[in-house]
C-alpha cells in the first residue's frame, strides 16, 4: 500500500510528537498536575510468574517492590525537577519467562501505560527484546542484571546496568585465582550463550596471558540438564580445575553430576551458587556443595557504608527479619535498581530521559550502594561492581560463603586443592 | 574409553527415556489423544518424590510403589472427565492436543502455587555416593537404578498387554475399537484402565527425573512432553516396543553428541527424529496408525 507523501510527513512528526512526549519522562495527562509535576512516578518493569526465569525474577521483583514501599511510605521518591517528593505508582506485566510476550508487554508498558521509568525483567534473555524497545522510544532503561556485552552499544545512549558488573569482567578474580594458585589443567564448560559465552572468554584469555590452555573447552546447549558423559569426558582429560559456567538450572544437574559419578577434582567452580545459596544446597546437598567455588555476591559481599539507602546489615534486618538465609542477591538487585532510580531522579535537574542519564554518569565513580561502586563506562555497562571469588566451606551447620581471592577482599583463605 | 562410557551412558539415559515416553504411547496406541500433559504428569512425579523425602525421608524407590494407587486413580478419574469428551469428539486428535494443552497449563499453574517456582531435586547420594564399574566404566548408581526401574516398567507392561485377559482387550483396541467393542469389550472402561496406567508411568518417570536430568521444576512439562513425543515418534506411535527402541536411539544419540560434539547435543537427536520420518515415517516398529 502506498502512503500519499504528505501523509508520511504527518506520521512522522506524530511519530516524533510522540518519541518527544515519551522522552519527556512519560508525563501523560493522567499523571500531570497543573504544577507540571506528575502525580506519581509510574514506573512499568515485567517480572516472570512462572517459567524457567521465575526463582531470579521474583525475588527481583519483591526487592524493587521493597524499595518502592519504602519510598512511599516516607511520602514518595525526591524528583530534583520538581523540588518535590512525589509517590511511586509501580506497572508490573507478568512475561511468564516468554521473550515473546515479554516483547509485546514491554511495548504495552511503553506506549500505552504512559510509564516514567523503565525496568526490565530479569536477565539477559528478557532484557534484550527491551533494549530495542527503549532506544526506540528514547526511554532510557534501568537494566538490573542484563550483564551480556552485546546489549551495550556505542551509540544506545538509552540504557543503564544497575545490578551486576557486565559479564565480560565477572570471571577475572576467578582467572588470577588459577593463575595464583599455578594450577595449570583447566577444564571450561559453558553455555551457548552471550552471558556463559563471553565469562568463558574471558577466563581463557587471562589464562593464555598466563601461559595457560584449557585442556577442556566446550560449549554446551543452554538447555543441558544431564552432564554425567560430559563430566566423564573432562575427567578423561585429567584437569585440576573444573569450571561451569552456565544458569542455575545448568549449575544443579551439573553438581549432582559430580557428586553421583564421584569425580574428585581440585577446584569446582559454578556461576550461581552464590547467588540462590540455598536453593542449590537444597538441591544438590551439603555435601555436594563443600569445598566448590562460585562469584561472591552481595549479601555475602557486605557494604554497610553506603551513599544511598539502606546498608547491608540494615537491608538483611529490614528486609530479611535479620536472617541472611532469607535475603537472595536477586532481593539486593531489585531494592539497588530502585536505588538507581532515586538517584536519577534526585539528581536530573530535568524530568526528561537523558537528563537522568547524565545524572547517573555523573554519580558514576561516586557512589556506592549495598550492591558495592556503581561505575557506568561509556555505554552504560558497570564495572564497578567487581565479583570476589567465593568458595563454600563447610561448618557444623552446614555450608558457609567465604571470599577467598584477591586478597584485598578475602575473609578466608581458600582450600585448595578440596579435600 | 569415550565411546564405551557413551554407549552405556546412552543406553541407561534410553531406558530412562523410554519410561518417561512409555505411558504417553501406550494412550495414543489406545486411545488415539496426544496428552500434551504428560510432562506436567512426570514433573508432579518428581514433586511427589521431593516432598516425600523431604518431609518424611521416604526413599525414591518407595515412592515408586506409593505414587502408582493415586497415579491410577487420577488417570481413572481424567478420563471420564475429559477422555471420553474427546473420544467422542469428530477429531479425537485434534480434540486431545488442544484440551490437554489446557490440562498442561492448568496444572503448570497450580504446581507454581503449589511448590514455588524453584527448582527442586533430591541429592544423588540416597542410591550410593560411589559409582558402580560397567565393562570399567564408573556409572552413577542413580542412573543404574533408573534404567532398571525402566525395563522393568517396560517387562511388566509387555506382560500385561500380552498375558493378561485386560491387556488382549486393551491391544483388541489398539488393533480396532469398534471390533472390539462388537466381541463384548467396553472401550470406556479399558481406556480409563490404561489411562491410569499412563499417568502412573508418567509419575514414575518423574522421580528419576530428578537424577537423570537434575532435578524438577513446574515449568519443565513443556519440554518433558516434547522430548517424550520425540521417543514415541522415533519408535513408531501406538507401538510400546517401539517406544524401547526410541527411547535407546534417542539416548544414544544424546550421549554420543556430547562425547564428540558438545554444542549439538540438543540438536541430533532431533535431526535423527526427522531422517527417521523421512526414511520411515510410521517410526522405527511403528505401524500406520493414522487414516487419512
Amino acid at each position: 500500500m502506498l502512503i500519499p507523501r504528505t501523509r508520511t510527513v504527518g506520521l512522522a512528526a506524530l511519530s516524533a510528537l510522540l518519541a518527544s512526549g515519551l522522552a519527556a519522562c512519560g508525563a501523560s495527562s493522567s499523571t500531570t498536575a497543573s504544577s507540571g509535576a506528575p502525580k506519581n512516578i509510574v514506573i512499568g518493569t515485567l517480572y516472570s510468574g512462572s517459567g524457567s526465569f521465575a526463582n531470579s525474577s521474583l525475588p527481583e521483583f519483591q526487592g524493587l517492590k521493597f524499595w518502592i514501599k519504602e519510598e512511599n511510605a516516607a511520602g514518595g521518591v525526591y524528583v530534583k525537577a520538581f523540588n518535590k517528593k512525589i509517590p511511586i505508582k509501580l506497572v508490573a506485566l507478568n512475561d511468564q519467562s516468554s521473550t515473546t510476550t515479554a516483547t509485546t508487554l514491554y511495548e504495552q508498558l511503553v506506549t500505552q501505560d504512559n510509564i516514567n521509568i523503565f525496568v526490565p525483567d530479569f536477565g539477559s534473555v528478557l532484557t534484550l527484546p527491551a533494549v530495542t524497545i527503549a532506544e526506540e522510544h528514547h526511554m532510557l532503561l534501568f537494566d538490573q542484571t542484563a550483564t551480556g556485552a552485546p546489549l551495550f552499544t556505542p551509540g544506545n545512549k538509552y540504557i543503564v546496568l544497575c545490578d551486576l558488573p557486565l559479564s565480560v569482567i565477572w570471571p577475572d578474580p576467578l582467572a588470577h585465582f588459577i593463575l595464583a594458585k599455578h594450577i595449570a589443567r583447566v577444564a571450561i564448560i559453558y553455555g551457548a550463550n552471550d552471558f556463559d559465552a563471553t565469562q568463558a572468554a574471558t577466563v581463557k584469555s587471562v589464562l593464555a596471558q598466563g601461559g595457560i590452555t584449557p585442556v577442556y573447552y566446550q560449549a554446551v546447549p543452554t538447555t543441558t540438564t544431564s552432564y554425567g558423559t560430559l563430566l566423564h569426558d573432562i575427567a578423561a582429560t585429567n584437569p585440576q580445575a573444573v569450571i561451569e559456567l552456565g544458569y542455575a538450572s545448568n549449575d544443579i544437574p551439573f553438581l549432582q553430576a559430580v557428586h553421583q559419578g564421584g569425580y574428585h577434582f581440585g577446584m569446582v567452580m559454578t556461576a550461581f551458587p552464590g547467588q540462590q545459596f540455598s536453593l542449590i544446597e537444597g538441591a544438590v546437598g551439603k555435601a555436594g556443595l563443600s569445598y566448590t567455588y562460585t562469584y561472591g555476591v552481595p549479601p555475602y559481599i557486605k557494604f554497610n557504608t553506603v551513599s544511598e539507602g539502606l546498608g547491608t546489615n540494615a537491608f538483611i534486618s529490614k528486609f530479611g527479619g535479620g536472617n541472611i538465609a532469607n535475603v537472595s542477591f536477586e532481593n539486593v538487585a531489585g531494592y539497588n535498581t530502585g536505588l538507581i532510580i532515586q538517584a536519577a531522579l534526585a539528581h536530573a535537574t530535568k524530568f526528561t530521559q537523558l537528563s537522568m542519564r547524565a545524572a547517573l554518569f555523573g554519580l558514576s565513580g561516586h557512589f556506592t550502594t549495598l550492591d558495592g561502586a556503581f561505575q557506568l563506562n561509556s555505554e552504560g555497562g558497570q564495572v564497578g561492581e567487581l565479583l570476589p571469588l567465593a568458595q563454600m566451606l563447610p561448618t557444623s551447620s552446614g555450608n558457609a560463603i567465604k571470599i577467598v581471592y584477591p586478597p584485598a577482599s578475602a575473609d578466608h583463605s581458600a582450600v585448595y586443592p578440596a579435600p | 574409553m569415550l565411546w564405551l562410557f557413551a554407549l552405556i551412558a546412552g543406553i541407561l539415559f534410553g531406558l530412562y527415556y523410554a519410561l518417561a515416553a512409555l505411558g504417553l504411547n501406550l494412550i495414543f496406541g489406545v486411545m488415539r489423544m496426544v496428552n500434551l500433559a504428560h510432562g506436567d504428569v512426570i514433573m508432579l512425579g518428581g514433586f511427589a518424590a521431593v516432598l516425600l523425602f523431604d518431609r518424611l525421608g521416604i526413599n525414591p524407590l518407595i515412592t515408586v510403589l506409593l505414587v502408582i494407587p493415586p497415579s491410577l486413580l487420577v488417570g481413572f478419574v481424567a478420563y471420564y472427565l475429559l477422555g471420553t469428551r474427546v473420544q467422542r469428539s469428530r477429531d479425537p486428535e485434534m480434540m486431545s492436543l488442544v484440551m490437554f494443552f489446557g490440562v498442561s497449563q492448568v496444572v503448570e499453574a497450580l504446581a507454581v502455587i503449589g511448590f514455588g517456582n524453584n527448582e527442586a531435586s533430591i541429592t544423588s547420594a540416597v542410591f550410593g555416593s560411589k559409582p558402580f564399574s560397567i565393562a570399567g566404566q564408573g556409572v552413577p548408581g542413580a542412573w543404574l537404578v533408573s534404567a532398571g526401574v525402566g525395563l522393568a516398567a517396560l517387562i511388566l507392561l509387555f506382560v500385561y498387554l500380552y498375558h493378561t485377559g485386560l491387556g488382549r482387550a486393551t491391544r483388541a483396541i489398539m488393533s480396532n475399537a469398534d471390533e472390539a467393542r462388537a466381541v463384548g469389550v467396553n472401550p470406556d472402561r479399558i481406556s480409563a484402565i490404561t489411562f491410569g496406567i499412563g499417568v502412573g508411568l508418567a509419575a514414575i518417570a518423574g522421580i528419576f527425573s530428578l537424577f537423570m536430568i537434575g532435578g524438577t521444576t513446574p515449568s519443565e512439562g513443556v519440554g518433558l512432553t516434547v522430548t517424550a513425543f520425540a521417543v514415541i515418534v522415533i519408535g513408531g506411535l501406538g507401538s510400546p516396543m517401539g517406544t524401547f527402541l526410541g527411547g535407546i536411539v534417542f539416548g544414544l544419540a544424546l550421549m554420543f553428541t556430547q562425547t564428540y560434539a558438545p554444542v549439538w547435543s540438543g540438536f541430533a537427536p532431533f535431526a535423527i527424529l526427522l531422517v527417521i520420518m523421512l526414511v520411515r515415517p510410521t517410526g522405527l516398529m511403528g505401524r500406520s496408525v493414522r487414516s487419512v
